[in-house]
Parts: C-alpha cells; sequence; structure tokens
C-alpha cells in the first residue's frame, strides 16, 4: 500500500516536470500558418508538398500552371517572379525526368520556395535582403544545372577496357534543365550553347573559342556598365 | 547500496552501473537514470521535425543541445539525438535521451542500431494518402528490428504519431485517421496522437505520453 503511494507520487512528480517543460508559450507557429491560409501562395504550397512523393504528369502540370496564376498575381514584383520562374524551370526539368530527374531537383525545388515563401510572408523585409535571398537561390539553381549537366556527360561516357563485360542497357536519356527563360537565364543559355558548340572540337580549338567568347563578355560587361552609369549620372 | 526511489529494486554491483530490462540505466553512484526513446517511421514522415519542434519551441527549459547529422538533401544521415533533462525526483536525476532513426529504405542497418538499448518508441506515420504503404513496410521493419534484440513490439511502450494532419487544411489527400488505426495500431492497440510536427499540435504531447509509459514501464521491469 505504502509502495503503491510511493509509485503514484513518483509519477505524479514526473508528470508535473514534464508539464513544466513542454507548458505552451508563444504560438508564433500557427500565426505564420494562419497568415498564409489567406495568401496567394496558397495553392502553390499545397502542390509543391504533394509533388514530394507523387511526381506525375497531373501534378507537375499543376505546379506550372499554379506558378503561371502566382506569376500573374506578382507580375509587378520582379524578386518574387524571379523565384517564380525558378520553380518554373526547375518543375519543367522534373516533368521532363519524373523519376530519373537528379535527386538535388526537389530538394532546390523546396528550397527556391521556402525563400520565395519568407521573401513574400515578411513583414518589413528590406529590398536588400529579398534580393540576397534569391541570389542564394540563383546560387542553388545553378549549381543544380552544372550537376545534371556533368551526370549526363559522365552517362554518355562510361568507362571501356577490354573483356569488360558490356555495359547495361542504356537507361532513358536525361532532359536538362530548360534554359529558355528569360530571367537569369541568358547567361545559363549562354553555357548551354557554348557546350554544343564544343563539342567535337579540339582543347587548342576549344581554348581560342573560349577566350573569344570571354572577350564578348568583358565587352557587353562594359557597355552594360556604361548604360548604368549614364542613367545614374541623368537621375542626378 | 539502496535504491532511493521507493520502486527500484536494490541492487548491488560490483560496478555502480546496471542495465534492466529494456535497457535503462540506472546509476547508484550518480543517482541517475537514463532512459533511450526512437522516434521510428517511414522517411519524410516528420520524426526529426518533431525533436526540431521540441527543440525549438522549448529551448529555454530544455537548456540541452540537439545533434544532427544531415545529407545535403536535408536527410537524416545517421540519427538526430535530443536529450532532456527531467530533474532530480527523490535525489535521482532523470534523464531522457531522445532519438530518431533515419527513414530512408536503405538505412535499415543503421535503424537496427539505433535501436540497440531502446526503452520506448514513438512511431511516426505519415499521414499523407500517398504513404500508406510506406507507414506498414516501416511498422514491419520496427518489428523485425526490435526482434533482433529479442524484444516484442507487442511489449515495449508505444505510442503513435499520425503526423501532418494540418495538410488537411491545404486540400492534399490525406488517410483518415481510422484508416491508420486499422492499418498500423489493430492489434498493438497503443495510445496515439493526431499530430503536425510542423506546427506544432500533440507534438509535446506524444513526447510527453511515451516518457510516462516508459517511465511506467521502468518501474514496472523493476518491481
Amino acid at each position: 500500500m505504502a509502495q503503491q503511494r510511493d509509485e503514484d507520487n513518483f509519477r505524479s512528480q514526473v508528470e508535473d516536470r514534464l508539464d513544466h517543460l513542454f507548458q505552451e508559450d508563444s504560438p508564433e507557429a500557427t500565426e505564420e500558418h494562419a497568415r498564409l491560409r489567406e495568401h496567394p501562395l496558397k495553392g502553390l504550397k499545397a502542390i509543391l508538398l504533394s509533388i514530394d512523393w507523387e511526381i506525375t504528369n497531373g501534378t507537375m502540370d499543376s505546379l506550372l500552371n499554379e506558378i503561371k496564376n502566382v506569376e500573374y498575381i506578382y507580375s509587378e514584383d520582379k524578386i518574387i517572379l524571379t523565384f517564380l520562374q525558378l520553380l518554373g524551370s526547375i518543375g519543367r526539368y522534373v516533368k521532363a525526368n519524373k523519376g530519373r530527374a537528379h535527386p538535388n531537383a526537389t530538394r532546390v525545388i523546396n528550397s527556391v520556395y521556402e525563400a520565395l515563401e519568407k521573401v513574400a510572408l515578411t513583414e518589413g523585409m528590406s529590398r536588400a535582403e529579398k534580393e540576397k535571398m534569391l541570389l542564394e537561390e540563383v546560387a542553388n539553381f545553378k549549381k543544380l544545372k552544372e550537376q545534371v549537366v556533368l551526370r549526363k556527360v559522365e552517362k554518355k561516357e562510361p568507362a571501356v577496357s577490354k573483356g569488360a563485360p558490356p555495359p547495361p542497357a542504356p537507361a532513358p536519356e536525361e532532359k536538362e534543365i530548360s534554359v529558355t527563360e528569360s530571367f537569369l537565364p541568358e547567361e545559363t543559355a549562354v553555357e548551354a550553347r557554348a557546350e554544343a558548340r564544343f563539342a567535337g572540337m579540339s582543347p587548342h580549338e576549344a581554348f581560342a573559342y573560349a577566350l573569344e567568347e570571354i572577350k564578348d563578355v568583358i565587352r557587353a560587361e562594359f557597355r552594360a556598365l556604361r548604360a548604368e552609369i549614364k542613367l545614374w549620372r541623368e537621375s542626378k | 547500496m539502496e535504491s532511493r526511489l521507493g520502486f527500484l529494486k536494490p541492487f548491488e554491483p560490483n560496478g555502480s552501473q546496471e542495465r534492466f530490462g529494456f535497457m535503462a540505466i540506472i546509476n547508484l553512484k550518480k543517482k541517475e537514470v537514463q532512459s533511450k526513446i526512437v522516434y521510428y517511421g517511414p522517411g519524410r514522415g516528420g520524426k526529426t521535425t518533431n525533436l526540431e519542434y521540441v527543440y525549438k519551441k522549448f529551448r529555454s527549459r530544455i537548456q540541452t543541445e540537439m545533434v544532427t547529422i544531415k545529407t545535403h538533401g536535408d536527410r537524416t544521415l545517421f540519427f538526430d539525438f535530443l536529450p532532456i533533462q527531467i530533474g532530480t525526483i527523490r535525489g535521482y536525476d532523470i534523464r531522457i535521451q531522445l532519438y530518431t532513426v533515419p527513414g530512408q529504405v536503405k538505412y535499415e542497418s543503421t535503424r537496427r542500431l539505433v535501436l540497440r538499448g531502446v526503452d520506448g518508441i514513438v512511431f511516426v506515420a505519415d499521414s499523407l494518402a500517398v504513404r500508406r504503404k510506406e507507414n506498414v513496410l516501416s511498422l514491419k521493419s520496427l518489428a523485425d528490428n526490435l526482434a533482433s534484440y529479442k524484444k516484442s513490439i507487442l511489449e515495449i511502450p508505444l505510442v503513435f504519431q499520425y503526423n501532418k494532419r494540418d495538410l488537411t487544411d491545404d486540400g492534399i489527400p490525406l488517410l483518415p485517421v481510422e484508416w491508420l488505426e486499422q492499418d498500423l495500431n489493430s492489434e498493438l492497440k497503443a495510445p496515439y496522437f493526431e499530430a503536425s510536427a510542423l506546427k506544432g499540435p500533440n507534438v509535446a504531447q506524444t513526447m510527453k505520453k511515451i516518457i510516462l509509459m516508459t517511465i511506467d514501464s521502468l518501474r514496472n521491469d523493476l518491481t
């Protein structure tokens, strides 16, 4: 009897400690959720969560359509628009490749969306902060693109040695991330075109070609800089 | 040396540390009781998110550090570890060690390793409709892995958490709780919680329940 009382007492002490430890004191998370419920990004988030597990033409079409809807809503906000274009690019790539898509593609989609949500929902975030977040996601996107290209090259160049067993039947070819968009795009499109041009050249030819390309890029950069300086002077 | 906890069997080991039943550690010299609880479940079900929520939300009171090892894809590679100190009760320092296992199928041997010495389990089931099969497979793997340590899923303290219930607000198809109960808990009849590890509802309740059940089990095991 005394032991039973002892046990109950011990249990209730543990319960008290746990109640104290897990005492609720901040409703932050629920507030954030409530904000999103009424937000134009709500539908986009729902679709992104569903494609986390199920990549089908249907879900990917829904994603791309929803991106278009949200693009329309944010047509005046260049930063958000660029986030959406990043999502669209990766979305089209995942749709084209589905299970063969690079495993990092969904990670980058999620990362871009998280940053987009933060930029869209955080009140009082400065333009500089928004741009910084955008640049980070652009860097992630470019890295993913490089990984996709690298994987494609690796698939095309299997090591062949005498007496080695025949290679397995080739998997369906992986399609690259589309580079036809008009945002950062200019740059990535140039990269893709260059890759195509270098194919079949000797190393020396490719080097000379690349040097000319670099000169062109530098000239273009200077032209752009001059134009910006001119605009700045005019605005003074 | 006699245990000061009324229900603990007194023992006099050569060393001061003993393992009981499901391997909780009672250290009489240091006056410590340590118990290990593992969050188990399919990949991307929310095991790590559970610990992260508790760690962030109750940070000021937990006063320990969470250790987590992730891959580039933000997935658990080995395990997450969050020690929680319940405090001193009757002179004994009660410590709970919370672990998660990596959910991805390929890490079966790691999951088995993390389960070694486990005292209590939270099975975090994914409520997404498309994850029904993965839940069942993961529960089976839990039973098999426990069996490899000669433990029964029917006997170990177990709490189910049906996670991601908040997604119903976003229009995402979820498994009805009745289906989850039928698929996973019809024989085990373990307590369950509908929760959202991301938003918080029932995350702490799940943890409180498993800690209490584990301490009860430890008590029963010792008397």
